[in-house]
């Protein structure tokens, strides 16, 4: 079973934590209360950002922090190298945010964190938090508040959305993943049925969705395999894009009725979930039950 | 990426697949005196969709007034929302058996799906499951290679022949150009063990084009076909006329947010012009993005206001709203009002900012779209 609850007090190093967004979000999820405790740059003259110190290599930065989580903020090209190296230097809990990584790379990458038994969030993702507690990645403080609705998502800036309405409804998060909007990555929203199933913070589940591949109706799948018993809602976005048209995320192409909207409705509530097209509803909806 | 048919076949021509000699006829331009081929042929038209043969523009032409007649008439043909502006004439091929053979990554598996029946053609959905054969192999060569060859080996003959060789070379250019999809349906096979790929479904990866040689180039020779895969290319982001008759011009970023405020922008009855997933992430200090995006909306024919809504993550909105006045100067054809709606990091800055310019913002969505609604109700 993938965990995504990471334990709160794991060590956290940052790869390309000297680039721009390395900077930035190494300083801000430290603040949020992440045990930033190194970061990797192949910049020898950088030694130290916000406080942090930085190592040339994962080897080095594991052998000298003791890490066992990783936040990757690398190109896209340069991904797939960054995750072999985090995963060859013992790293147990992966968080890549960067956009845009070739999918053959990252199919290449499931198998080898699979292998090594790697909980790998991303590509494509604005990353996970235990709210109040721990982020990795870039999930804004004002959509965070403790509470108990597990939330998934392929969108970034949709969550937020959701989550912010939610918050100023006083609905928190239990665990938040941004699971990403690409096809392949480490961990789908399947893979985290069992877990959310057995949280006990976790009363309820929403999926933030969008059109495109079969996620949601593997998803659909999963609940129904498992016998998720808590309430499911699901926000799916995208009902009236074009055919044939990739919508920013590499996932989000409809060819044909495969990944379309009226697909993963039908699956999703065969299976008990409640499907909204609308913030509003969505956030109306999971009031009403939670 | 979706390639048209036309496109991928020239590909995989490259490549040693047998394809059906043909050519490529746009909109306005002649059909050239000398074919590739004597006939009967096939037209069909070439747009990034399926069941092209259902929809009536893929017909079949014995003599030459008949292929002139079907080009006329499926050139301009709007099939679910999209104009046909290009056909493939290609030799008809006859005396053949339909198969079908494709290669998918399967997200699911974690692996690449490859499937076969001896059962191919425009009816495949209709075959029952188990004359199907399929298998995930890891995503390398001798794998794949292997998943190939116990697949064909379940069929008969010529069919295990043909799915065997088409097989193994196909899965050789799945790994080469980084495919998603290739699906070959239907793959002909002759009585003597000869096929040909009678049509080709590729969908490529976006995200690898940048060391893809042959597929950079061929959307930067063809930007008019791959409108949506050049724009990304040549400004690292996504931009998609959704309605060229909508009159509200999107400045948004997130795919999810923006696809979701289109479909609720919709449902209250207005009508949005594009969608627009910018990366205010991606800016470095630099306006030109949004002085492009300000272009471009400008030039839609009815728009009346712009909306923005970020919502910033990895976005600081201090910056945000500091070049998107610089671009607004720059951009004295933009003329419409403005109605702004901002939330995350950086937004005190943002509000000195957009008050200074004189641009209504709003931190809530509703409120933002209902000043939109009012703003064209009023007008």
């Amino acid at each position: 079973m993938i965990n995504p609850r990471i334990d709160t007090t794991a060590g956290v190093i940052v790869q390309g934590i000297t680039g721009r967004a390395g900077r930035q979000h190494s300083r801000i999820m430290k603040d949020y209360g992440t045990r930033i405790v190194g970061g990797v740059s192949p910049r020898m003259e950088v030694r130290d950002v916000n406080g942090i110190p930085v190592f040339p290599d994962c080897r080095a930065a594991v052998d000298a922090t003791g890490a066992t989580a990783c936040v990757a903020l690398v190109g896209a090209l340069q991904l797939l190298a960054a995750i072999q190296e985090a995963v060859a230097a013992g790293i147990k809990y992966l968080v890549t945010p960067t956009e845009g990584m070739p999918v053959h790379d990252a199919l290449k990458a499931l198998h080898l964190t699979r292998d090594a038994d790697v909980t790998w969030i991303g590509p494509s993702t604005p990353g996970m938090a235990v709210p109040g507690q721990v982020k990795l990645g870039f999930l804004p403080n004002d959509s965070l508040r403790p509470g108990t609705l597990g939330l998934m998502s392929k969108s970034g800036t949709l969550s937020y959305e959701a989550g912010y309405r939610l918050a100023q409804r006083g609905i928190g998060q239990s665990v938040w993943v941004g699971v990403g909007g690409d096809p392949i990555k480490g961990t789908r929203y399947a893979d985290l049925v069992p877990f959310y199933a057995a949280d006990a913070a976790t009363r309820g589940l929403l999926i933030i969705g969008e059109i495109g591949g079969h996620e949601e109706e593997d998803f659909a799948a999963a609940l129904i395999q498992h016998r998720f018993e808590k309430p499911v809602f699901a926000l799916i976005a995208g009902r009236s894009a074009p055919e044939g048209v990739t919508m920013g995320h590499a996932g989000a192409l409809v060819h044909g009725s495969h990944g379309s909207f009226e697909s993963k409705r039908v699956a999703l509530n065969a299976a008990g979930a409640q499907v909204f097209s609308s913030l509003g509803e969505m956030v109306e909806g999971v009031a009403r039950r939670l | 990426m979706y390639i048209i048919e036309h496109d991928a076949k020239e590909l995989l021509a490259l490549r040693g697949v047998p394809v059906p000699a043909g050519c490529l006829v746009e909109a306005g331009i002649a059909i050239p005196a000398q074919l590739p081929s004597a006939g009967p042929w096939v037209v069909k038209g070439q747009i990034t969709m399926g069941g092209r043969g259902k929809a009536g523009i893929i017909r079949k032409a014995a003599a030459s007034e008949e292929l002139e007649r079907h080009v006329r008439s499926i050139l301009g043909t709007t099939v679910r929302g999209r104009t046909v502006s290009a056909v493939r004439i290609e030799q008809q091929i006859r005396g053949a058996a339909e198969l079908y053979l494709s290669l998918l990554l399967d997200a699911a598996s974690g692996g690449v799906r490859v499937i076969m029946s001896d059962r191919g053609g425009v009816e495949i959905e209709a075959v029952p499951a188990n004359e199907i054969k399929s298998e995930v192999a890891p995503l390398n060569a001798d794998a794949l290679a292997a998943c190939v060859l116990r697949l064909a080996g379940s069929f008969q003959n010529v069919a295990a022949h043909a799915l065997r060789n088409a097989g193994q070379r196909l899965a050789r250019i799945f790994l080469e150009f980084e495919m998603q999809l290739i699906e070959i349906n239907p793959l002909f096979v002759y009585p003597d063990g000869s096929w040909v790929a009678g049509d080709a479904k590729l969908v490529s990866d976006d995200n690898a084009l940048p060391r893809q040689a042959e597929l950079h180039a061929l959307v930067e020779s063809r930007a008019g076909v791959y409108p949506e895969a050049a724009l990304k290319l040549a400004h690292g982001f996504d931009y998609v006329v959704v309605d060229p008759d909508g009159d509200i011009g999107l400045l948004t970023t997130g795919a999810g947010l923006s696809m979701m405020l289109i479909d609720e922008l919709r449902t209250v009855g207005l009508k949005p012009y594009n969608f627009l997933d910018v990366r205010t992430g991606g800016f470095r200090g630099d306006p030109a993005r949004l002085v492009n995006v300000l272009k471009w909306i400008s030039a839609g024919r009815h728009i009346r206001i712009m909306l923005i809504n970020i919502f910033a993550g990895i976005t600081d909105l201090g910056e945000f709203s500091r070049l998107l006045v610089t671009a607004l100067q720059q951009v004295p054809e933009f003329k419409v009002p403005v109605v702004a709606r901002l939330a995350g990091n950086g937004l005190s800055d943002a509000r000195r900012a957009f008050e200074q310019a004189g641009i209504k913002l709003y931190t809530e969505l509703d409120e933002a779209i209902a000043e939109v609604q009012r703003q064209l109700g009023a007008a």
